[in-house]
């Protein structure tokens, strides 16, 4: 073929035609190994799908490769559909041996030596489906109901170790929250600066349409009748804004 | 628990200095309760030695457990001791993944496994817009975007790539493991130590077998017997000799090495290299179709393929203890000492067939004497037998 190169493929038959035309005075010391064990069959392609029928434009894709697919997916897409915050989550992706999941038992959502992770959720599923004989929503259910839970346990666990900490003396960098505030302080802060001069520029203008003075805005006591009526929306002020309601409670 | 906390923090010297003044032999300690109890006693101990009114010996900077007056035995005595206590304290690890393990103690061919290629992330392979279509045969599939490597394909090319490089390991060969990404040379260099080969790791200079007189013309080499032995006394000839090319190439990233893989197409040397789903598999003799971005993956493909030249190495050794030599040795060279230098190979040859005379009665045929002669070259040894090497 005109594309190809097979020199590496034919070496053997190289080496044998330059010591019989007494080009090379030996054969090499690999001519004995490659000769037993040849190379393997090369450029081939398997026949993977069915041929397209006669009289279509489009190419065959009768050697390409099929993909992969395994029931749990309907379910991944379910459940990360359902709860798509759980896709942020850190994911350890090393595997020990190859051999992880053969110890899995699901009979049970949390596995020694597994993350709890939307997986657990979906082999829970798919097992109770198997064993327990449940339908898909209810194992499905069944299965989120336990993930919950273990999930609350690990999120009280974090709080009261973090508590635990503080308490010992230990100190922690600024937490999203507090940067987010420093971050909207900020933001603030040249939005002011942008918004006076808008004022100035506006003024400005208007002066420049009118002649003589223009009056000053509101009184000393107008001004504060209408800083209480504005006060409750402003977000950075002393009084702060009224609560609107308590924290979510897990069921 | 304080007084456990206390017993172990300074247990190692409390318990030291109250085993050489009392003797308290610990032998039946068992758990962690036993040792609560030794330490209470021993506070007590020091409670009542307070109260008493005695001077203890207070701890010195240099603990008795250091004193020179202290035997080696009695000190190993104590550690043993010390050990029994502690040993048993702090968590079961389970058998996990040791990254340095790949490296200190690579698997051999029988230990590649389905598993341990998966684990290895030995089947990923690229992008499908990415492939190469004369791969279509090590894929298995498609698969969150990226083609999926056959892993039982994987498995049987690389036996058969390991048993090559055995092979010709045990011939005597030169063998060349080359791997030039970040990350590989730890890899590369650990094969070729096993299989007492050659390694590379920087940029490929052009030409190096092509143009190898010029490249590495003043590279050193050196004439070894059978058993490994350096014979001196050869250098004038040496000095003469053309360069040597390796018999047996092992590219690990071939992507990057396109021009090391054409010399040696060039040169008639037969490589292996591992394929990815974008590589080109006709650059390579013996493909290997596998993940080549995945350091553990490449750790665990040069370490099988250097077990297997260590095994071959062997093989050769063994042989060559009993006087069987498995390759061809090197023509015309003479040995030192000898006075006449230009008659080299017709002596060696003379002698060869001198020996086959005496043999034999008769011999009738070109072609029979001609294989008695191969016979002997190949399979005789005395010890003056000599191979070059670099």
């Amino acid at each position: 073929m005109g594309r190809y190169d097979f020199r590496p493929f034919r070496v053997r038959q190289t080496a044998k035609a330059l010591f019989d035309s007494k080009r090379n005075a030996s054969l090499p010391c690999w001519y004995d190994t490659v000769g037993n064990i040849p190379p393997s069959e090369t450029l081939a392609r398997p026949i993977l799908r069915a041929p397209r029928p006669k009289g279509v434009k489009k190419p065959s894709r009768m050697f390409q490769p099929l993909p992969i697919v395994h029931p749990e997916d309907r379910l991944r897409t379910e459940f990360f559909g359902d709860h798509p915050w759980e896709l942020a989550r850190p994911r350890l992706v090393v595997e020990d041996s190859g051999n992880d999941a053969k110890e899995y038992d699901w009979s049970r959502i949390v596995q020694p030596g597994k993350q709890l992770d939307g997986e657990s959720v979906v082999q829970r599923q798919l097992w109770l489906m198997k064993h327990s004989k449940f339908s898909k929503a209810h194992a499905y259910d069944v299965a989120r109901r336990e993930f919950y839970k273990y999930r609350h346990l690990e999120e009280i666990r974090q709080r009261v170790a973090k508590e635990e900490a503080l308490s010992t003396g230990a100190y922690f960098g600024k937490g999203p929250l507090e940067i987010g505030m420093e971050l909207e302080d900020r933001t603030w802060e040249s939005w002011k600066v942008w918004a006076e001069r808008q004022i100035d520029d506006e003024q400005q203008a208007r002066a420049q349409m009118f002649s003589g003075p223009q009056d000053e805005g509101l009184s000393g006591e107008e001004m504060d009748e209408a800083l209480e009526v504005v006060q409750p929306v402003v977000p950075d002020s002393k009084e702060g804004q009224p609560a609107l309601g308590g924290a979510a409670i897990h069921p | 628990m304080i007084v456990r906390s206390v017993a172990l923090r300074h247990g190692r010297h409390a318990i030291a200095s109250n085993f050489l003044s009392r003797r308290f032999l610990a032998s039946q300690v068992d758990s962690i309760e036993a040792a609560a109890e030794n330490s209470i006693k021993q506070l007590q101990s020091l409670e009542t030695q307070l109260n008493s009114g005695v001077p203890i010996p207070e701890p010195s900077a240099e603990p008795d457990l250091f004193s020179r007056s202290s035997t080696v035995a009695e000190q190993y005595q104590l550690f043993k001791q010390q050990q029994k206590l502690t040993q048993t304290l702090g968590s079961d690890i389970s058998a996990h993944y040791k990254p340095h393990t790949l490296l200190s103690n690579p698997p051999s061919p029988a230990d590649v496994t389905l598993e341990l290629l998966l684990a290895a992330e030995a089947h990923q392979g690229h992008a499908t817009s990415l492939w190469n279509p004369a791969n279509a045969r090590y894929i298995h599939g498609v698969r969150q975007g990226i083609h999926i490597i056959s892993l039982d394909v994987t498995a049987a090319h690389l036996r058969r790539a390991s048993k090559v490089v055995q092979e010709v390991s045990k011939r005597g060969g030169i063998v060349l493991f080359v791997g030039t990404r970040d990350g590989q040379d730890t890899a590369v260099v650990r094969a070729a130590q096993l299989a007492k080969g050659y390694h590379l790791f920087e940029r490929w200079i052009p030409g190096s077998i092509t143009n190898g007189q010029q490249i590495l013309g003043k590279c050193a080499t050196k004439v070894m017997n059978e058993k490994d032995e350096v014979v001196p006394g050869f250098d004038e000839q040496l000095y003469e000799r053309p360069v040597l090319k390796p018999d047996l190439v092992v590219c690990v990233n071939p992507m990057e090495n396109y021009v090391l893989l054409h010399e040696c197409a060039l040169n008639n040397i037969p490589t292996i290299g591992v394929i990815d789903t974008n590589a080109d598999p006709t650059w390579v003799t013996y493909p290997i179709p596998a993940n080549d971005d995945s350091l553990r993956c490449i750790q665990v493909i040069a370490g099988v393929l250097g077990r297997a030249g260590e095994a071959g190495q062997k093989q050769r050794l063994e042989l060559a203890e009993k006087g069987q030599i498995t390759y061809r040795p090197a023509q015309g060279l003479v040995a030192p000492g000898e006075d006449d230098l230009t008659t080299a190979s017709p002596e060696v040859n003379q002698e060869i067939r001198e020996k086959v005379f005496h043999d034999t009665e008769s011999i009738v045929d070109a072609d029979e004497l001609s294989d008695k002669i191969d016979a002997d070259a190949n399979h005789e040894g005395d010890g003056r037998r000599i191979r070059v090497t670099s």
